[in-house]
């Protein structure tokens, strides 16, 4: 008995009129899953040539679902994005050789060495680095949005759970709060069907996620996470919604983890066909189609955008590789901050 | 200077510094309309509205991991757990979240989580406990344990102008119990400066909290009886805590008791004495002595919990036997 | 422990090497008044008897040794309340029972008797605090790190200082304390061991049998032949005191007859004693001695008796026959030029001696060793007798002959070679050969002089030759020898 609405896709560039993109936002949509995927592939060649301690997580197949989204938030609302959404943390404008050198454990990294993987954030850029007990930041996502309310800013923050995340105590307590206070806050969920190994049908009992947000008062919508506009405009939506005081929705974009839970993870358990299904899906391929379809793109300009791509991602990994590793004696730095690094002790 | 209860003192201190910074606000159970469970925050929805004085659900994570949110976008919050034993409820986000955000990627959290903490008046197993130790464990957070109205208040200044996030555990068998003398205007006390409670030649008694006052009447009794001359270092400050006030304290005198209210094993009383042993070893001349609760739950009835939490006679039997030793 | 009110008695150390002393007689009673200085106790140790003065005014709160009871030195003997209060001395209570929250003091498992050391402690208990922190009965020692730093900055001899603590250790506030009043440094480290030969009385505790006497002295300075302060081990195991039974009296030895009892044993053990006797006609010293008498009296104040001028005669001799005024060490022996003479005297009716030394006795005339002789005899029988009065004697001269004794084979002292046994003299029909070589009976004066000495170092043709060369000086006395 499903509850939530489900989202209609983008067929023509009409329909997203409202939504105020342009030829070069459409592209550079298409720049930046571009990159995300290549920084994940070269991750993984990195990772077998030993120069990635630790483990390797990637969002393939998650693009259009992570870009999408961020392409929706403004430049001073705040995200707190997971492992497959690698897409949020290049569109808002990370320095891709930072990313390269946090898998390195470099100390240039964005945790300086002191997380590794994709606990990552840029926090200038606000994104909020997530941790391993998902959906930890859930709760802090909605924090920000008291913040924002409480100042009576036109901020949005974005939180981001996976399907298997959803069954934690924090989503409920985040969604619950959020819904209470209406609080300027979306939530996405990235169901790729798989928590690691655990399918949809033994992580929850509903017909949908989604569903779960009239528990909590607010709207929810499945949407096709492998269409990158569809969720472009549910994101928008939602986004501009909270913006104006329209209180949390929730987004679950639906797509199919195309990788193993993590690079020690071959997936074994996921159905050939349901792998086979979602490749004629994936998400840049679409999103390619679309764009020579509606003559955003030609082939010159592809060719192009892929030489810049692959130039911008050679030359974020050579210069990762570059930069030094941390030094022991930073170990102990940092554990607690000063106060130098509020930004003023107080004010009125 | 006013004389005013512990209760009062940190009252004041949260009013002073909601009015003093906007950034400030407040989040929990019952504190708004309620005033909160001890009516700490009485008032305070009328003066400050509701926008910084939340009633939240009864969801500890929300309640915290809210705060750090708001925190990184630069507020300051304050949030209360309706007793320190709920803290168990935000423990995940308090040690997975907020303790290593900093170490990790250099953001500072500045929250507080209020505690009223610790037992003596039948509140069992659920309502009456010190996790202090817990959280001393955990690198990132600071923890503070006021035993006087002015510490209480000072302390509450400080733990909101930090850049860390701040368990502050108010005994709350202090609130009324205890007056003192509490600095008017702007009042703050420095995290890791012990106090010296009492002034003593003959032996030490390193201690915190509800067991500060206990420790008193223990050192009155033997100076009244034979002439002991106890001296007390009142910590005020678990993490970071004074060791530098504690080792001088037992250069002076070579025999040292430590008292706590918390548990016994791995309460924060072993970490003083194992650190006493390795500094302190030249100087001592009788071995550490520790005095907490035993290995047990809060239990409920009276003579079940007097026999649970230290009492005066028991720290006056711990301080005869170190001074026979 | 003593509180503010409260001061200690303790047994005093008299002299370097003496280890212990006896309660002879408690001169107060428990709640008597005392002065400070005033005589609290009589003791007697092996080196002197004497009286304790009180170290401070007040009332006598406790006696915590009996009459005749020999305790080590340093320990608490009395305790006098100087305060008006009566209060006890930080006597623990026991710990309350009831909650037990868990005190963990993580003490070493048996270390206190939870009242430590009750003050009343009875006389027959091996007192506490001995000086280096016994163990409550369990003859454990235990020394606390801070105490152990504190004796090791300030250079000091945990021994002799007096433990508060539980089981009697030494506790920082006894060391403090110790550093407050003045307590001195110790000598360093093996005091025992350097003592000098001067202070080895006579009857100085015989060393281990097992120790190699003087062959670990390196030092030059001399070392004692015994390391004075070793406890003195019982030798024996246990022996059961006789029962007196009907006329039977029982006699427990003083410290002096047990310190006389070690040392003549030692010394026959040690020693390859060996006794010659010669004869000697005293008739020319008897007659000078009759002429000098009142002389020496009225003008010197000293009564003139034979035996200075057997002593001079002695110093003269040991002049040219040294070796029997030496001292063996091992496989050496010190060989000495200066004679410090030992002069038997008994004492308690002939149930003790004393051998009290005249120093650099060959520095001293005739009317010198009388005067010595005659004052040494007094402080022995007065018990007045210094230290230094009482040791370092290099030969020894006793008198048996004062009683009539003819002959004797006396026992070598300690840390000598020979003693001199100078028996009565006797009027006797003896040959005598006059310048004609013509032989005639005569009646002289003769006396047997009888030298005890060590055959390790001295044989028998060196001792013979020492005893003519004896013989001779006093046969030869010149009467214009005065003062000689």
């Amino acid at each position: 008995m499903a509850i939530a609405r489900e989202a209609t896709p983008v067929s023509s560039a009409a329909d997203i009129k409202d939504a105020d993109l342009d030829r070069e936002d459409l592209l550079q949509i298409y720049r930046n899953m571009l990159v995300t995927r290549g920084i994940e592939e070269r991750g993984h060649i990195l990772y077998r040539q030993g120069k990635i301690p630790g483990s390797f997580y990637t969002g393939r197949g998650n693009e259009g679902a992570a870009v999408g989204v961020a392409t929706a938030m403004r430049a001073d609302d705040v995200g707190t994005p997971i492992q497959r959404d690698m897409g949020v943390h290049v569109t808002r404008g990370t320095e891709v050789w930072r990313i390269f050198a946090q898998y390195m454990g470099r100390r240039d990294g964005l945790a300086m060495g002191k997380d590794g993987n994709i606990h990552l954030a840029d926090f200038r850029l606000g994104l909020i680095a997530m941790v391993s007990h998902l959906p930890a930041l859930m709760p802090v996502a909605v924090g920000c949005a008291l913040a924002f309310k409480i100042r009576k800013e036109p901020r949005v923050a974005v939180a981001w759970s996976g399907d298997g995340a959803m069954a934690r105590g924090d989503a409920h307590e985040a969604m619950n709060l959020a819904g209470v206070h209406r609080l300027p806050v979306v939530f996405i969920c990235d169901n790729n069907q798989y928590a690691y190994s655990t399918p949809n049908r033994l992580e929850f009992g509903v017909d949908h996620l989604a569903d779960r947000a009239a528990a909590y008062g607010f709207e929810g919508v499945v949407v096709d996470g492998c269409d990158v506009l569809t969720v472009y405009r549910e994101a928008h939506r939602a986004i501009e919604k909270a913006r104006q005081g329209g209180g949390p929705t929730l987004l679950e974009l639906v797509t199919l983890r195309m990788e193993g839970h993590a690079v020690h993870d071959d997936a074994f358990y996921v159905p050939r066909e349901l792998l086979e299904a979602y490749t004629k899906k994936d998400p840049i391929e679409r999103y390619r189609r679309w764009l020579k379809e509606q003559a955003f793109l030609d082939e010159e300009s592809d060719d192009a955008i892929t030489v810049e791509v692959k130039k911008l991602l050679n030359d974020a990994m050579k210069r990762a590789e570059d930069s030094p590793l941390p030094d022991p004696s930073e170990l102990e730095v940092g554990v607690y901050a000063e106060p130098e690094e509020l930004d003023t002790p107080h004010h009125m | 200077m006013a004389t005013k209860t512990y209760l009062q003192a940190i009252s004041d201190g949260l009013r002073e510094e909601m009015r003093r910074d906007s950034r400030v606000f407040l989040i929990g159970e019952d504190i708004g309309v309620y005033g909160g469970a001890f009516k700490v925050t009485q008032g305070f929805l009328q003066e400050f509205g509701e926008d910084r004085v939340i009633d939240s659900p009864l969801s500890e994570t929300a309640i915290v991991g809210s705060c750090t949110g708001a925190a990184l976008m630069g507020m300051r919050p304050v949030c209360e757990m309706q007793f320190s034993d709920f803290v168990s409820c935000a423990f995940d986000h308090l040690v997975t979240v907020a303790a290593k955000q900093h170490y990790r990627v250099g953001t500072p959290v500045p929250i507080v989580v209020r505690l009223p903490s610790g037992g003596g008046f039948s509140g069992g197993p659920f309502h009456s406990q010190n996790p202090e130790g817990f959280f001393a464990h955990c690198p990132g957070l600071k923890l503070v344990c006021p035993a006087t109205p002015a510490d209480a208040k000072g302390l509450l200044v400080q733990a909101i102008r930090d850049p860390n996030p701040v368990l502050f555990f108010e005994h709350k068998h202090l609130y009324r119990r205890i007056k003192g003398e509490v600095p008017d205007g702007e009042h703050t006390v420095e995290f890791g400066k012990a106090r010296v409670h009492r002034e003593g030649t003959d032996l030490s008694v390193i201690t915190y909290g509800a067991m500060v006052y206990t420790a008193e009447e223990a050192a009155t009794a033997v100076a009244d009886k034979d002439g002991t001359s106890v001296e007390i270092i009142d910590l005020r400050t678990v993490t970071p805590w004074d060791k530098q006030a504690v080792l001088d304290s037992v250069a002076k005198t070579s025999k040292v008791l430590v008292l706590h209210e918390d548990t016994h094993t791995s309460g924060f009383g072993a970490e003083i004495a194992a650190t006493i042993a390795e500094e302190a070893f030249e100087n001592l001349d009788a071995p550490v002595a520790r005095l907490t609760a035993p290995d047990t739950p809060v239990p409920f009835s009276p003579p079940l919990e007097k026999a649970f939490l230290p009492q005066v006679e028991d720290v006056v039997a711990a301080i005869d036997r170190l001074s026979a030793y | 422990m003593a509180t503010g009110t409260l001061v200690d008695v303790v047994m005093p150390q008299m002299g370097v090497s003496v280890s212990e002393g006896t309660i002879t007689r408690w001169a107060k009673n428990v709640g008597e008044t005392i002065e400070a200085d005033e005589t609290i106790v009589e003791i007697s140790t092996d080196k002197v008897d004497t009286e304790v003065p009180a170290p401070a005014t007040g009332v006598v709160k406790e006696l915590l040794a009996g009459e005749g009871e020999t305790v080590p030195v340093n320990t608490r003997i009395a305790v006098i309340d100087t305060g008006g209060g009566g209060e006890s001395d930080g006597e623990p209570e026991p710990a309350t029972t009831g909650s037990d929250p868990n005190v963990a003091a993580e003490a070493p498992q048996a270390a206190e008797a939870p009242p430590a050391e009750t003050p009343a402690a009875a006389p027959a208990q091996p007192a506490p605090a001995n000086g280096n922190g016994q163990g409550s009965g369990e003859g454990r020692t235990f020394v606390s790190p801070v105490v152990a730093r504190m004796v090791a900055e300030h250079n000091l001899d945990i021994n002799a200082i007096t433990g508060t603590g539980a089981g009697g250790r030494v506790t920082k506030k006894d060391v403090q304390a110790f550093i407050d009043s003045g307590g001195q440094a110790a000598a360093t480290a093996p005091a025992a061991e350097q003592a000098e030969v001067h202070d080895v009385p006579h009857f100085a505790p015989p060393p281990e049998p097992e120790t190699p006497a003087p062959a670990p002295a390196a030092e030059p300075s001399p070392a004692a032949a015994a390391p004075a302060p070793a406890q003195p081990q019982p030798a024996t195991p246990a022996i059961v005191e006789g029962e007196p039974g009907p006329g039977e009296e029982l006699y427990r030895f003083n410290t002096v007859r047990k310190v006389i009892a070690r040392h003549m044993r030692h010394s026959l053990e040690t020693a390859a004693q060996v006794t010659t006797v010669i004869e000697v006609d005293m008739t020319g010293v008897v007659n000078l001695r009759r002429k000098w008498k009142p002389i020496y009296s009225e003008r010197h104040g000293v009564n003139l008796t034979y035996v200075p001028f057997v002593a001079r005669a002695t110093m003269d001799a040991i002049g040219r026959w040294p070796w029997v005024n030496a001292e063996i060490r091992g496989e050496s022996a010190l060989i000495k030029r200066y004679v410090n003479l030992g002069m038997a005297v008994a004492i308690d009716d002939a149930k003790g001696l004393m051998v009290p030394v005249i120093h650099h006795a060959e520095e001293l005339n005739l009317v010198g060793l009388s005067r010595a002789v005659i004052d040494l005899a007094d402080k022995a029988r007065t018990k007045t007798l210094s230290n230094d009065e009482m040791s370092g004697g290099t030969f020894t001269i006793t008198n048996p002959g004062v009683f009539g004794a003819l002959i004797g084979t006396p026992i070598i002292p300690e840390g000598q070679v020979a003693i001199l046994d100078v028996e009565a003299i006797v009027k006797r029909p003896v040959v005598v050969t006059d310048r004609h070589g013509n032989d005639a009976i005569a009646i002289r004066h003769m006396m047997f002089l009888c030298l005890s000495y060590d055959h390790r170092l001295v044989d028998g043709a060196y001792a013979a030759q020492f005893m003519a060369q004896l013989k001779q000086n006093l046969e030869s006395w010149g009467e214009d020898a005065y003062g000689l």
